[in-house]
């Protein structure tokens, strides 16, 4: 694999967490122009822990998810009220704050004789994990795809689930599922704390994939494409996000005669396919034939 | 069974539902009707939590439920169908039915676990069943906004029977139904729904509702001015005035 095949394929691996984290806010039923902040918590704190308090990988990793995962409860918990324009908005608003604050922070320590740490809207270089580690560019593939591949394998166990099927009631009718016994508030909380919590583990994996983040990274449109690829891909299954990852970023980007001009198509595929398929590709009915297709005799 | 005291609803200026006192004993059948907007579907919905009163308390089985949320009040064991059909349209039929058991307390969420299979196994039985009983069986695999009305009402009553209330609100069973359709629903009704069981059922049309229950109780403008047997309370001369206009009445 070239160098630039490892790079795209890792940026698909890394954005496949927003996509999945924006879908599960589709799934019961509202939708988030925020999700690039937790992906931006996620990023930054676990770089504070590995580059600036040394801590091993992993741990950094569980602890930048951990902090997206609570914040991401503290924003659920204060916009419990809101639906739809009003909690679509409330999110966006929430993650500008994050993103215009951490241009704010300043918090640097002296590692080898350098100084190391967020510096506003310098950013926060320096997150050398992989080099310290000799991981290749390769290796780290791997290890984004590991986690992409357990991520969704846990998923698509939900979804068959009764949790899935409590979400994907909340979606469709929440005072329906409340009168049902379905306790919708708890729910979806439960939903906006795990979609936080995978959009961290993205930003962890980009940190230590791109060593330097900034705070113009996590700007609105990490949202507005993690939001597209579930409404491209389909919101029947937790693939469809995948297929939107891989329709924009695998085949658009890959796609040398259309340089420059990706986003303007990328849009125009957006528009047309939610016309055409206003749930996307994947979306519950095509996901219920081809179950019914592969139970056939 | 279920006790609404001194209720009193309002919607801005608009007293929907105002002083209503009224008890439903145990495996009862009950008709409530009245005229568009007097307060029938209020009274369901503050009952079933999906909306609070402004004043007055509800009592089931002795507890005051007055402020629970409809799921805690659905776990209690009261269960309602609903006016303008809700239901989850891009699941199956089956799926639907089987949505209806998700929310029975100790039914835990996470059927992954250990145990779970067998829970799930048990929804999957009852829902089958619910759906024979309804005659929808053969609509199992479907999704269920493909379904014609009669048939959702019919789904509906499936997703009464598989999660077995002590308490449910049957809102306009028939609505929309031509008369033999109707017919139907109303045997269904008494046949599987009615049994041991206390059932309220709001419902426009009379033979329904005369082949249903066994008391009838009448609102109009929030309040209720008829109560008891069903024959008796619709020769009353208020019942008809309310029903047909006063001029109609004398004549």
């Amino acid at each position: 694999m070239s160098e630039y095949a490892i790079s795209i394929a890792s940026n698909m691996g890394i954005i496949a967490f927003v996509a999945l984290s924006a879908y599960v806010i589709l799934v019961v039923g509202e939708i988030s122009f925020g999700q690039q902040a937790y992906f931006g918590i996620g990023a930054y704190v676990s770089g504070v822990a590995s580059a600036m308090w040394g801590w091993p990988f992993a741990p950094a990793l569980a602890l930048g998810a951990l902090a997206a995962a609570a914040a991401a409860l503290a924003v659920g918990v204060l916009t419990l009220r809101l639906r739809g324009l009003y909690f679509a908005i409330a999110t966006l608003c929430f993650a500008e704050m994050i993103r215009l604050g951490l241009n704010s922070v300043h918090v640097q320590v002296e590692v080898d004789g350098e100084l190391v740490g967020p510096d506003g809207a310098e950013g926060f270089g320096d997150i050398r994990w992989i080099f310290e580690n000799n991981v290749t560019p390769h290796e780290f593939m791997f290890m984004i795809y590991g986690l992409l591949g357990a991520v969704l394998a846990l998923m698509l166990l939900a979804e068959r689930s009764r949790l899935g099927a409590v979400l994907r009631m909340i979606g469709q009718d929440p005072l329906l599922a409340s009168s049902q016994g379905i306790d919708v508030r708890l729910c979806k909380l439960l939903a906006i704390t795990f979609a936080g919590m995978l959009a961290g583990l993205g930003g962890c994996l980009y940190a230590h994939f791109a060593t330097y983040v900034e705070p113009n990274v996590f700007n609105v449109m990490l949202g507005v494409h993690g939001l597209a690829y579930g409404l491209i891909g389909g919101l029947g299954t937790a693939l469809g996000p995948m297929i939107g990852v891989v329709l924009d970023i695998g085949f658009l980007e890959g796609i040398r005669a259309i340089q420059g001009y990706r986003m303007i198509v990328f849009g125009g595929l957006v528009a047309v396919l939610l016309i055409v398929m206003p749930r996307g590709i994947l979306d519950e009915t095509r996901v219920h034939r081809i179950k019914r297709w592969m139970r056939r005799p | 069974m279920l006790n609404l005291v001194s209720l009193e609803k309002r919607f801005g200026n608009l007293l929907a539902l105002s002083g209503i006192t009224i008890g439903f004993g145990r495996a009862e059948t009950v008709g409530l009707i009245g005229p568009n907007g007097s307060g029938k579907t209020t009274l369901v919905n503050l009952a079933t939590g999906m909306h609070g009163p402004d004043s007055g308390r509800i009592l089931f089985r002795g507890t005051d439920i007055t402020g629970f949320g409809a799921h805690r009040i659905f776990r209690l064991g009261v269960a309602r169908t609903f006016q303008n059909l809700r239901l989850f349209p891009r699941m199956t039929v089956l799926g639907n039915v089987e949505a209806a058991r998700y929310g029975i307390p100790g039914n835990g969420l996470l059927d992954l676990l250990p145990g779970g299979r067998r829970s799930r196994g048990s929804n999957r039985e009852k829902a089958e069943w619910a759906l024979e009983t309804v005659g929808l069986q053969d609509d199992r695999n479907r999704l269920a906004n493909a379904l014609p009305l009669p048939r959702l009402r019919r789904l509906e009553i499936a997703r009464v029977l598989a999660c077995d209330p002590a308490l449910v609100f049957l809102d306009e069973p028939a609505g929309g139904m031509t008369p033999a359709e109707s017919e139907d629903m109303a045997r269904l009704i008494v046949d599987r729904v009615t049994p041991n069981r206390t059932c309220i059922v709001i419902e426009h049309k009379i033979e329904l509702i005369m082949q249903v229950c066994t008391r009838l109780c009448v609102l109009d403008a929030g309040q209720l001015v008829a109560d008891g047997d069903p024959g008796e309370v619709l020769s009353l001369p208020a019942v008809t005035e309310v029903y047909l206009g006063p001029e109609t009445a004398d004549a």
